[in-house]
């Protein structure tokens, strides 16, 4: 058989196939939609003996772009809805972080220990603080954190400050966790960086504040979202290390594909740290700086902190696979 | 056919229907250029949003405007390429103006985690900031034109619908004239080929070409030309079926 001869005799066929892929991409009810599998395997039969026979560019191309748009309506993948974001939450997530404990204690240690060392430096030296916060880093904290009373509630009196602020944190902290994520494409030290940075800058921070500002009104201040922001600080961080270490140690498999499966693996972090780093911004925004009294504000925060540690130790022990 | 011997930027795919389609790759210059359409499109919307926000501002009151606006920005800059290419059409609007798609590397169309991957990453291919220096290398040191985005996610760009080779009408030959002998498929795809592009070249290179097949068509020059065309007519004609 001829190209011409294959071409005339199923002209119509794909004509026919042409026409309901036309339909189905536009999204419209389609009449005997449910034939496009059946027809979808015609049509690569068709592709192959083309191909196999040589019939030349203009069939297969032909062939060759109709087949592909069969296989993307085919194997589209269906939306997630909201059972899913449901068990992501109460089960998924907590054992995708506890699944990579080793990662979360590398994390942790990379913020922790340059924090502490840090903040205490200031009892004995402020030189090491002076020199991370900057001379406009230490006005900043003045301002915030520098008199008797509660300046912080002050500066957010204006309309819609808090709005805007819990924006900002929405902006500035969920795109760090991001960054922090990526870095890790940078065989892990991007990550690595921006922990450590993060650690030193925060334990400047506090430092400072203990030693030059008014501490209670600064800690008041961040008992509240620390636990959110933090701990999702350090799941991006485990996000951007299970990146790294795939490329670092493959393992038994090629240096590409290990990255692939880490990326894939580092998803669920990279989710929970954006859903808890936004999480802390609307507290950070809406509560932290209320002018409440102190104890409340301690208490809230402290039970935030041990209903999250609950929350990563216990959810989804029961659920899915956990088994 | 080597694999190592290609020189165009198809790629055969293999479904798991048991046949192969080809993509063809997208080399970086049109992606640079699909780049910088998004950029200009997310530059417009940024300026629309901003003066419809300070508009909106003497109700809101500016603090409100400013937050929006922020919030505006970490969208457009984290979400914009993650929204379109998980969407339907696989594709930025930049990527679409240039006839450009994103799918996995087996062809089908990519998933949300797949565009997360893929787009933060750009955190990186976009090194040494701003020259996306990363991305570059890593598009020319990989087969598919990957750069470390899509390595990670298992993504490739490619052209949406293969564009056509362009052909220009040769008048088609007078008499089709049987092969005498058995022809190998690249031998019967490389007629086909004459014929379908012969219109593009001049006389004097027609028969230039034609003359590396001379043992086959048994002429030289205008006429050999004649007699290939004539084969390749009776490789492809209508006889009616077997």
């Amino acid at each position: 058989m001829t190209s011409g001869d294959f071409e005339e005799k199923n002209q119509t066929r794909w004509l026919e196939y042409e026409e309901l892929v036309n339909r189905l991409e536009n999204g419209k009810s389609v009449p005997h939609a449910e034939e496009m599998p059946r027809r979808f395997r015609e049509l690569c039969l068709d592709l192959s003996l083309a191909e196999s026979r040589m019939y030349g560019g203009n069939i297969t191309e032909r062939l060759n772009n109709l087949v592909i748009r069969g296989y993307e309506l085919l194997y589209r993948t269906r939306r997630a809805g909201w059972e899913k974001v449901v068990a992501f939450v109460t089960v998924d997530f907590p054992q995708a972080v506890r699944n990579e404990w080793r990662l979360f204690w590398l994390c942790s240690v990379v913020f922790w220990i340059p924090f502490f060392v840090v903040m205490f430096s200031a009892g004995h030296d402020m030189r090491w603080v002076q020199a991370i916060l900057g001379a406009d880093g230490m006005a900043s904290m003045e301002q915030m954190y520098g008199g008797k009373e509660e300046q912080i509630s002050h500066l957010r009196s204006e309309y819609g400050s808090n709005f805007m602020m819990f924006c900002y944190y929405i902006y500035n902290n969920v795109g760090i966790d991001f960054r922090t994520f990526a870095g890790g494409m940078l065989a892990g030290l991007g990550t690595l960086f921006y922990l450590l940075f993060n650690g030193l800058f925060m334990g400047a921070a506090a430092g400072y504040v203990n030693h030059a500002c008014n501490p209670e009104s600064f800690w008041t201040f961040v008992i509240g979202h620390s636990s959110l922001e933090l701990i999702g600080m350090v799941v991006s961080g485990m996000a951007g290390m299970r990146v790294g270490l795939a490329i670092l140690n493959p393992g038994r498999l090629s240096r590409v594909r290990a990255l692939m499966a880490g990326a894939k693996e580092a998803l669920p972090l990279i989710y929970g740290a954006g859903l808890m780093t936004t999480l802390a911004a609307v507290v950070e925004g809406f509560w932290s700086a209320e002018p409440f009294p102190s104890a409340l504000k301690y208490s809230v925060g402290t039970v935030g902190w041990i209903l999250l540690i609950a929350y990563f130790l216990f959810a989804g022990r029961r659920g899915r696979d956990a088994a | 056919m080597e694999e190592t011997a290609k020189l165009d930027t198809l790629q055969q795919v293999e479904l798991a229907e048991g046949m192969g389609i080809r993509l063809r790759m997208a080399g970086p210059m049109l992606r640079i250029v699909a780049y910088l359409m998004d950029l200009l499109i997310r530059g417009v919307a940024v300026v629309a949003i901003g003066i419809g926000l300070t508009i909106a501002g003497f109700a809101i009151g500016p603090q409100v405007t400013s937050g929006l606006g922020l919030l505006v920005w970490f969208l457009l800059d984290w979400f914009y390429p993650v929204l379109f290419e998980a969407g339907k059409r696989g594709a930025t609007p930049g990527k679409r103006m240039m006839g450009l798609r994103v799918v996995q590397a087996t062809g089908s169309p990519i998933t949300w985690g797949q565009a997360i991957i893929r787009n933060f990453l750009r955190a990186v291919d976009a090194m040494p900031l701003p020259t996306y220096g990363f991305a570059i290398v890593s598009c020319l040191a990989t087969k598919r034109f990957q750069r470390l985005g899509d390595l990670a996610a298992g993504t490739v760009v490619v052209y949406d619908r293969l564009p056509a080779p362009p052909r220009v009408a040769f008048p088609p030959p007078i008499s089709s004239v049987p092969v005498p002998v058995k022809l190998t498929v690249d031998e019967v795809r490389a007629l086909g080929l004459f014929r379908e592009r012969a219109g593009l070249w001049s006389d004097g290179r027609r028969a230039e070409i034609a003359d590396q097949a001379a043992v086959l068509s048994g002429a030289r020059g205008a006429a050999g030309v004649t007699r290939l065309m004539g084969m390749a007519h009776w490789l492809q004609e209508k006889r009616g079926g077997r």
